[in-house]
């Protein structure tokens, strides 16, 4: 599903992000990349939906050469994977259901089927209580879990979440890896970049670990 | 549709969350649009002042004594031949003694004194009504003159020069103020566009970031651009109007000849859509350069 050969992330002549990476992500699977800030893990993600590009190496994406595609067939590839980013990044001056719509509105989808589908997603993460609730008043976890609704409600082939328990407490953060692995299990290949060890050993999940850029560990969970 | 329907309601919104800035914006461009739809409405009325006058431009042309008939048919039928010429006419030497004689019969005396007609015969010519472009008649009068059987012309051009005059100074000046001021207006709408995006910043980077393509984003703020422009022109066109209107009243006091000279009451309608279309046309230009430099199309 996703694989990475010899890639190299650079941002300044000094300073490399990522070094030589070779990994192969197969469908379906539930993936923990850790290490610590600076590691270079949403380095790594931002590759996989290109919002950053390598520095040299090449990135398949579903066997297509990610650093081939023209920035106007960008959103294609977009359409693809749902991102649950760090810091949430969503309308606050929206309503939750406007928030996990939007997927569907720049696809141009009827308003019946978004409607369905935002019903259905909501109730996915636990939400639909809230579903006319402006986004920011709403608490952080819940804002977490819009987040993760409008990833996934255009049924992407990839699931990415940065950071998505960074700012929640374990309780909180035990039931959004819950969802996500719920998520995962139709299907949906996830990974999920975290530093939260505690977390990972709750999980028995593939482990991917970056340090100061290189990947120094890729095994099942038990082995750490 | 349901594309555009969405594009349109979010470029509303986007002018109603802004109100102040879009507001102002639309009064800019409004009165720069204003200035240069004065001038051509000036322009347009001296137009048709001096198309007015133009049923009244005639022209003699007295002929020598030496011309023959055949050479006098030609030239006739030469010039009924121009498409400025609206009416000829040919006045012989004796005709032109029985027109003195009716005309002035208490100066008959006069023309007892000579055998023949002392008059010369003459070719007058009436042009049409629609020969704005009195430098065209200036021209084909030169061109007739130059022929051997015409001694000399008579002509009434004067004023119809100096109307010409103020006309196309009104046109250069009109033209001199637009481009200035249609400038200004590109440079407000580019910035309030620009102001736009940098609000929305955040919203446009989720819209990419879910897969919208280039033109779902970009489309409202084209579209804003060209409703205020449109607005703009409305606005424009509204005020002119009103202008058109209320000045006469104070004219009558202050201006009377000006007043005479041009009919203020009618605001043709091809200068109200000249003034919108323009109007819709920079909004659009405005946004489409300000969208290329501060969207771009590659990643983040």
């Amino acid at each position: 599903m996703i694989q990475f050969f010899h890639v190299y992330k650079q941002y300044f002549r000094s300073n490399e992000a990522l070094s030589d990476i070779n990994l192969s992500v197969e469908r379906g699977e539930f993936i923990f990349l850790t290490g610590a800030s600076g590691a270079g893990k949403s380095t790594l993600l931002k590759l996989i939906y290109k919002e950053e590009e390598p520095s040299k190496g090449q990135i398949l994406i579903d066997s297509i050469n990610s650093t081939l595609i023209p920035p106007g067939k960008l959103y294609k590839l977009r359409r693809q994977i749902g991102i649950v980013f760090q810091d949430f990044k969503l309308m606050m001056n929206r309503t939750v259901h406007e928030n996990v719509a939007i997927p569907l509105l720049v696809r141009g989808e009827k308003k019946a089927a978004v409607e369905k589908k935002v019903n259905s997603t909501l109730a996915l993460v636990g939400l639909s209580h809230r579903k006319r609730y402006l986004t920011s008043h709403i608490s952080g976890g819940e804002q977490q879990r819009v987040a993760i609704a409008r990833a996934v409600i255009g049924n992407p082939k990839i699931l990415i979440a940065d950071e998505p328990t960074g700012n929640l407490d374990t309780e909180l953060s035990i039931e959004i890896i819950r969802i996500l692995e719920k998520i995962n299990a139709s299907g949906i290949t996830t990974i999920i970049a975290t530093h939260d060890m505690n977390l990972i050993n709750l999980f028995p999940k593939r482990i991917i670990k970056l340090d100061k850029g290189q990947l120094v560990l890729d095994k099942a969970s038990e082995a750490i | 549709m349901k594309f555009m329907a969405r594009a349109v309601q979010q470029a509303l919104n986007n002018i109603l969350r802004n109100k102040t800035v879009n507001f102002l914006c639309l009064g800019i461009i409004a009165f720069t649009l204003l200035v240069p739809g004065i001038f051509n409405y000036i322009s347009f009325n001296l137009d048709r002042y001096i198309s007015k006058l133009s049923e009244n431009i005639e022209a003699i042309f007295y002929l020598r004594d030496s011309g023959n008939s055949a050479e006098i048919e030609k030239m006739l039928q030469r010039i009924q031949g121009n498409l400025l010429v609206k009416e000829v006419g040919f006045t012989s030497k004796d005709r032109a003694q029985t027109k003195f004689t009716q005309e002035f019969p208490e100066l008959q005396y006069i023309l007892a004194e000579f055998n023949n007609s002392p008059f010369p015969a003459s070719i007058d010519v009436k042009f049409r009504a629609d020969a704005r472009n009195v430098v065209q008649i200036e021209s084909f009068i030169r061109d007739i003159e130059k022929n051997s059987i015409i001694e000399s012309v008579q002509l009434n051009l004067d004023w119809a020069r100096k109307i010409t005059l103020i006309k196309k100074f009104a046109s250069f000046a009109g033209l001199f103020l637009s481009a200035i001021l249609l400038i200004v207006s590109i440079f407000i709408i580019f910035n309030v566009v620009k102001i736009n995006i940098f609000y929305r910043r955040d919203e446009i980077n989720i819209l990419r970031l879910v897969g919208a393509t280039d033109w779902y984003i970009k489309t409202p703020f084209l579209l804003e651009g060209l409703i205020l422009g449109f607005l703009g022109g409305l606005l424009a066109g509204g005020l002119l109007l009103v202008i058109i209107k209320v000045f006469p009243v104070y004219a009558e006091f202050i201006f009377n000849i000006v007043k005479q000279l041009i009919d203020f009451r009618q605001l043709p309608l091809r200068i109200f859509w000249e003034l919108v279309i323009t109007g819709s046309a920079i909004g659009l230009f405005s946004s489409f350069i300000s969208l290329r430099r501060f969207i771009k199309s590659t990643p983040g």
